[in-house]
């Protein structure tokens, strides 16, 4: 028996380690929150084009002082850029140009009431549930079996919960955008789960632990793919356009997830197969 | 392999076609940018409280109206359900948007804190004139308006008219001795001084956009503004287009390290850039507006259609049981990919459903922003998993078609043998095609 399969029959205490890990996530996400984006609390965002060299406490000052709002942050700011987030009601465009006349000038505005706000949070949860749904039934319909549908949507969760765990870790809000990287996890997700489950329960040829490592070693291929395509969009958002911080923040929560999702795969749903097939014989 | 074979395939003739016919659709109809990509600004408008559709057209009309006089051409103004109102303007800066719609509301006029007029009185408002330093602006009021404001007014010239707007006080102008003498009017004209030619045109001007749009029924008021400047706007074009560059290449070198042939890389890359024309293709024909959420869409759609091309790849490659005939085992293999590949598309596209519904419910603002990411996502997958894949199978069964005969003599012997490092060296040692 050689090192691999040695590895892959002791599949049931790796089973714990995603688990361990989600849990984790679980708790950091409980004791830490979530950061929410202006799009779901309320508040304003501004790109700024400097013109001339202004240090962050002193466009925070002047905003604060023009606009009587406290806790203005600067959330990035680069040579000639810099991007304010101005918490609260939806703030005065109008107040906030005169402020900074001379200093800078506005190349990108959003704001959001909190009337709009609240609402738009009870349609991200809304979102998310039916999609999650959604997702599971279609997973019912496809294998028809009760274990290993469990297994896709657990493992489907598992990435969702530890995205949600690296995003209260990192500082990552909780946005429109983040959402749509949410929901896009649970497409990539799906994909490796569907073709574990596939390959090790509906071929016949080849030993358990042959038909695993094959279907791992195109798993790990599209997780590669992905990860490397998420890592590209990171960086090149990161140095070239630091303002696109909604591109940067889907990034991010895409590489986070889909690395756990290499966990969540391998590990607990191929054990989960393993354990499943192990008491069928 | 057979080229001449793969070239006479009906997906592929498909493929040719729509392609090509895509770029033509994109460069005679162009691609509609949205404003967070060309530079403009989308302002949502709340309404006090739900109204008839009556009601609510009118509201976009004196809206429309009021952004026309400030000079804004490229406006669109729309109902998003019964409460909400939708902005569009393109080509504006940011810090104009709040000038031009700043101060949507009702329009009040007191004096000495009685209420003289409201919005509704006002039937017409006419053009302004500047006279050095001096504006004026001339209006028409309703009778019972003129009675009201004469009853009021009377004796009390030199007495300020305070004009709210939602209950900010905007302009103060003099009761004219014509206006206090007791008897109704309804020409009325609001005058002012201001220190500069230029400042005095701009407040006549505003103040009468602010007569004009004081016929609102309803109050109203602004939750929600985005704004980008148009050079940011084409930064972002840009970006994503570099950032789609990297990603393809970055791709392209993984699946080299994997299967270290270029046979597969050029298909791979030349199948993802064959979905990116075809999905704007199909956004040029029903001139579905490409944004920055459609741009994630698209980006989702491909990343999901690199994944399935190397499931086929793999699944095509992989070494399996040599005893069934070749040809019927490739059918056998690349059906078996088309079923995972369905399976997880029609998991995604469940899962983007529901976001697809919010935006049909909410319109496109707030969360209801995503259902362009969902709507070009689904297209993306639509289009990948009838037209591109089923293409990169029928390459991939014709590659193995020409490899074939070189690796003959390996076919058996593959259910003891320890998985390959590379799949490549096994492939085609069974991928026999029929002809």
């Amino acid at each position: 028996m050689s090192m691999t399969d040695k590895i892959l029959d002791s599949y049931k205490p790796l089973i714990i380690i995603p688990v361990i890990i989600t849990l984790i996530a679980l708790a950091l996400f409980a004791t830490n929150g979530l950061q929410q984006g202006i799009d779901l609390k309320g508040g304003s965002v501004a790109v700024l084009q400097l013109q001339q060299p202004v240090t962050t406490d002193q466009m925070t000052n002047i905003v604060q002082n023009a606009t009587g709002v406290q806790g203005i942050t600067v959330t990035s700011s680069s040579a000639n850029q810099m991007t304010l987030e101005i918490p609260g009601q939806a703030a005065d465009v109008v107040t906030l140009s005169n402020a900074i006349a001379g200093t800078a000038t506005i190349q990108s505005f959003e704001s959001v009431g909190p009337l709009l706000s609240s609402k738009a949070l009870s349609q991200v949860y809304f979102a998310l549930a039916f999609a999650f749904l959604f997702m599971s039934i279609t997973v019912f319909i496809i294998f028809r079996n009760l274990v290993p549908s469990l297994a896709v949507i657990a493992a489907a969760l598992c990435d969702i919960i530890i995205a949600v765990g690296g995003m209260s870790l990192f500082g990552i809000p909780l946005s429109v955008a983040t959402v749509g990287a949410l929901l896009m996890l649970i497409g990539y997700s799906v994909d490796t789960d569907i073709l574990l489950t596939t390959r090790v329960l509906k071929r016949r040829e080849g030993s358990i632990n042959e038909r695993a490592l094959d279907a791992m070693k195109t798993g790990f291929t599209m997780a590669a793919a992905a990860i490397g395509s998420m890592v590209a969009l990171y960086l090149s958002v990161r140095f070239l356009m630091p303002y696109a911080q909604i591109l940067e923040q889907i990034a991010a929560v895409l590489i986070i997830g889909l690395i756990a999702d290499v966990l969540a795969t391998w590990l607990m749903n191929l054990g989960i197969l393993r354990w499943y097939m192990e008491g069928r014989r | 392999m057979n080229f001449k074979e793969f070239i006479k395939d009906w997906r592929v003739i498909l493929l040719i076609v729509l392609v090509v016919g895509s770029i033509g659709a994109i460069s005679t109809y162009g691609i509609s940018q949205g404003l967070d990509l060309r530079g403009g600004s989308t302002i949502q408008i709340h309404l006090a409280e739900p109204v008839d559709a009556s009601t609510m057209s009118t509201v976009t009309a004196v809206l429309d109206k009021r952004l026309n006089a400030f000079g804004v051409t490229d406006v669109t103004v729309r109902a998003s359900g019964n409460q909400d109102v939708i902005v569009q303007i393109a080509g504006v800066k940011p810090e104009d948007v709040a000038n031009i719609v700043g101060t949507p509301g009702k329009f009040e006029a007191k004096i000495d804190n009685q209420t003289v007029l409201v919005g509704s009185d006002i039937t017409t408002v006419k053009p302004y004139t500047v006279t050095g330093n001096n504006w004026e602006v001339p209006f028409t009021v309703s009778s019972a308006g003129a009675n009201k404001f004469a009853q009021i007014a009377q004796g009390k010239a030199g007495t300020p008219v305070d004009m709210y707007l939602d209950g900010n006080l905007i302009s103060s102008p003099a009761v004219g001795a014509d206006l206090a003498n007791g008897v109704p009017s309804t020409d009325v004209q609001v005058s002012g001084t201001n220190q500069t030619k230029t400042a005095a045109e701009q407040e006549a001007k505003s103040l009468q956009v602010v007569l004009q749009s004081g016929a609102l029924p309803v109050s109203v008021s602004i939750v929600g503004v985005n704004a980008v400047s148009a050079e940011l706007g084409s930064q972002f074009k840009n970006g994503a287009l570099i950032a789609g560059i990297l990603a393809l290449l970055v791709i392209a070198v993984i699946v080299f390290i994997r299967y270290r042939t270029p046979v597969l890389v050029i298909p791979i890359i030349i199948t993802s850039l064959a979905e990116l024309v075809l999905i704007l293709g199909v956004a040029s024909v029903i001139h579905w507006t490409i944004d920055l959420p459609a741009i994630a869409g698209i980006l989702a759609a491909i990343g999901t259609g690199v994944d399935d091309q190397i499931i086929i790849t793999d699944e095509v490659l992989k070494k399996g049981v040599a005893t069934k005939r070749t040809a019927t085992a490739l059918k056998f293999k690349i059906n078996n990919a088309f079923f995972i590949i369905f399976a997880s598309a029609a998991t995604l596209i469940a899962a983007m459903l529901p976001l697809a519904y919010v935006g049909i419910t909410r319109g496109v603002t707030g969360i209801g922003v995503l259902s362009g990411f969902a709507f070009t996502t689904i297209i993306g997958i639509l289009i990948g998993i009838f037209l591109t894949r089923p293409v990169y199978a029928k390459f991939i069964e014709l590659l193995l078609g020409k490899d074939r005969k070189e690796e003959k003599a390996t076919v058996r012997d593959t259910r003891t043998s320890k998985p390959s490092k590379k799949g490549k060296k096994k492939k085609g040692k069974k991928g026999r095609k029929k002809t």
